[in-house]
């Protein structure tokens, strides 16, 4: 028996909104979160950008006995997940504790704490490590507060399979659904690293977007001619998935339907993103979900800009979607909140939800340069309006080669 | 300033408490300090009095045990110290 999974709540911390409606309303407006990084090491850094979350005051949101075994991503993890409960109006009762659980993906954890770790050891006279280092280090913190504050008594998974893990967390959080394993599952995914070290070795893989000599939030340019690389950004963004029965019944508000998810592997390379990976992930998932090219009506892309990684994508698409695929709205809203990494699969995915939700489509900004080797419709620089939406695809594509499709619809009774 | 007022002052910043709940046989667990905080509280005292824990582990319940151990280890740790 595999049953029908909704998603009743939405939750969102990121570089360019606090909640899902200022997060949206900066897309379909092209507002960049991408800036100069104001931070006491930018001397040390050759790539000085950033999309962090900005006016964030931690004191704002928990009180300081909390605080100190909370490391900022597991502080952006519970942020999200107290708006996504809130506006699911999720109430579980003792019984269904059991029946729901947790799945985040991250790719670094606890960055910052792990670096100040380190910094202490390796650079003071006679070193201290803090004694909650480890706690507030571990990739698996943000789910486990998680589940621990709204006693989610089920699964309790941490995903990290770089750029795509939250897409995978929401993916088998849905299947842990559908086929019957939990009622209720919270997920998401949350990333803090604009630390220096992990800036530093960002800049030295030389996938980093350059600083636009302009306009420092146009840096980030997917799909077009003089793109040069991802920028990196922060923040968190949970959802609340649900057995479609079970939210039906309480009355639920429900944004839309998750009919499929893939994932796959490239089994080529480990930062080379490979078009025929990406079609199997991207075939299947439509396969899973029953439906047939023309039934999506727009795909929020993993669209880095990186050189190569816009071209495969491109040419993935092509391949399942064939001759539908120029009709198709693309866009890759990575261009105004940057890469979150670890977040950026349950942000995006979030995204194309919310573009079903209000029948509009966010554009790719800063896409003034057409690049014959990408040909598809990215919606470029202007986001559309009035549109009629049934179906939206999200990809999410990974260093490492792991690659995840989450495919949502309207939903209807 | 006495070692217990220095404690109760550190313990009322650190985790926004207010200073006239911290009694001296005020409970740490009723504050809502659980064991985590406490640990973390103590690699801060052990900054402020200058004292190292010792690795075994001792009980603290109340306010007034922490100030026991510190003036304890105080008082050990500075007459080994030439």
């Amino acid at each position: 028996m595999t049953r029908r999974v909704v998603v009743t709540g939405l939750g969102i911390i990121s570089p360019v909104g606090k909640n899902p409606s200022e997060f949206f309303d900066s897309l379909m407006v092209g507002r960049s979160g991408i800036r100069r990084l104001q931070t006491d090491f930018i001397d040390q850094l050759s790539i000085r950008i950033g999309a962090p979350v900005m006016d964030y005051s931690s004191s704002d949101y928990f009180s300081k006995i909390k605080l100190s075994g909370i490391e900022r991503f597991s502080q952006f993890a519970l942020i999200a997940a107290a708006q996504a409960v809130s506006d699911a109006q999720l109430e579980l009762a003792e019984h269904e504790r059991e029946r729901a659980g947790v799945t985040m993906g991250t790719g670094m954890g606890g960055a910052s704490s792990l670096e100040d770790g380190y910094v202490e050891i390796f650079q003071r006279e006679n070193p201290r490590v803090k004694p909650l280092s480890v706690l507030l280090t571990m990739n698996n913190a943000a789910a486990s507060h998680i589940s621990i504050n709204y006693q989610l008594q089920g699964p309790n998974v941490t995903y990290s399979t770089a750029c795509s893990s939250s897409a995978i967390a929401i993916g088998e959080a849905y299947r842990q659904i559908r086929d019957g394993y939990a009622d209720v599952m919270l997920a998401g995914g949350s990333e803090a690293m604009l630390t220096h070290g992990a800036m530093k070795a960002w800049e030295a893989l030389r996938t980093l977007a350059l600083e636009d000599e302009q306009d420092a939030s146009a840096s980030c340019k997917p799909f077009s001619k003089d793109r040069s690389g991802l920028v990196l950004g922060e923040g968190a963004a949970v959802l609340v998935l649900e057995d479609a029965e079970r939210a039906v019944k309480r009355g639920a508000r429900i944004y839309a339907e998750i009919v499929g998810y893939d994932s796959s592997s490239d089994a080529s390379h480990i930062t080379k993103p490979d078009a025929a990976g990406q079609t199997r992930a991207i075939g299947n998932a439509l396969r899973s979900a029953g439906m047939q090219p023309q039934d999506i009506d727009h795909i929020n892309a993993h669209g880095t800009a990186t050189l190569v990684g816009d071209v495969q994508e491109t040419l993935a698409i092509k391949q399942v979607f064939g001759e539908y695929a120029p009709h198709i709205p693309v866009s890759s809203t990575k261009s105004m909140h940057g890469h979150l990494m670890g977040a950026t699969g349950a942000v995006e995915f979030m995204a194309a939800l919310l573009a079903l939700q209000h029948n509009a489509i966010p554009p790719t900004i800063n896409l003034h340069q057409p690049d014959p080797e990408c040909d598809l419709d990215y919606v470029p620089n202007q986001g559309r309006y009035n549109v009629e939406l049934n179906a939206v695809m999200s990809n999410s594509f990974a260093f490492g080669g792991s690659n995840a499709v989450l495919i949502a619809r309207r939903f209807s009774g | 300033m006495s070692t217990l007022q220095t404690i109760r002052r550190m313990m009322a910043e650190q985790f926004e408490l207010d200073e006239g709940k911290l009694t001296p046989d005020a409970e740490l667990e009723s504050l809502g300090l659980d064991s985590l905080s406490v640990i973390e509280f103590m690699f801060n005292i052990e900054d402020e009095f200058n004292i190292k824990l010792p690795d075994d582990r001792v009980e603290l319940k109340t306010v007034q045990d922490i100030a026991n151990v510190v003036d304890r280890l105080v008082t050990e740790q500075q007459s080994t110290t030439v």
